[in-house]
């Protein structure tokens, strides 16, 4: 499906972060979810965060991505999506540990029932869908 | 703390306890919100933007809550919708990614 592209797009940052074991430069990162090994290389983002297989991430940034400024760690898990105007995903993450948000951008290997699930879930519940439509 | 506050985004004077007795945080007409607290270091914050709904994330017992993004600092929040919150934008919050999938949804229909 072709992308809308938007030409009013925030510049991407710079990625000059450390993902190896002891803070060296690795090419993969190990998830902390199905311990599969992740590689960085993505196709259609520079920014990957998550596993593509069950989509978990882990809390190391602070404010800013990629600054490494939380002592947290803990494992962050998928609980929402969001769509941009330009119809690419978002998904949204909360951590386990300490309850932090964080959204990354999906990327192109992203395991798309995974993501299909995420998204279906709020409508899971009928009691929302019910209440919504009582007030049309 | 106040009984109640006025909706920076249309002005509606909300009453903060909900019918459950618990306390809202956002407008039940345009679920908008104020940066109040910094939710990375904690205690209070001075940027006092207007948050935005941003999603709808599903708790552990099946219960939304809404992902508020701050319009002016991009930090993120979370919190409890309550049942008189506005229907309509919850479930078009909720059924946005849907709308709008990266790639074609039609191939679930083979699974």
């Amino acid at each position: 499906m072709p992308r809308r592209k938007s030409t009013s797009r925030r510049v991407q940052r710079r990625k000059d972060v450390q993902h190896g074991p002891g803070g060296v430069s690795g090419d993969a990162f190990r998830c902390v979810g199905c311990r599969l090994p992740v590689p960085l290389a993505a196709p259609g983002t520079a920014h990957r965060n998550h596993c593509p297989h069950c989509l978990v991430s882990r809390h190391v940034d602070g404010r800013t991505p990629g600054d490494r400024a939380s002592s947290c760690g803990a494992r962050m898990s998928a609980v929402g999506l969001y769509a941009r105007p330009d119809g690419e995903w978002l998904l949204v993450h909360e951590c386990a540990g300490c309850g932090a948000l964080k959204v990354n951008r999906v990327a192109g290997d992203d395991n798309a029932l995974a993501l299909v699930r995420i998204a279906v879930r709020p409508l899971a519940d009928p009691r929302p869908a019910r209440r919504a439509l009582r007030t049309l | 703390m106040s009984d109640t506050f006025t909706c920076i985004r249309c002005g509606l004077v909300v009453v903060t306890l909900t019918a459950e007795e618990t306390r809202r945080n956002h407008c039940p007409s345009c679920l908008s919100s104020v940066h109040t607290v910094d939710h990375v270091e904690g205690g209070p914050t001075d940027c006092h933007g207007r948050m935005a709904p941003l999603a709808i994330a599903v708790r552990s017992d099946g219960s939304w809550a809404l992902v508020h993004r701050c319009t002016r600092c991009r930090e993120l929040a979370l919190h409890p919708t309550a049942s008189d919150d506005n229907q309509l934008i919850l479930m078009r919050l909720a059924v946005r990614p849907l709308a709008e999938p990266p790639f074609p949804l039609d191939v679930f229909a083979t699974l």
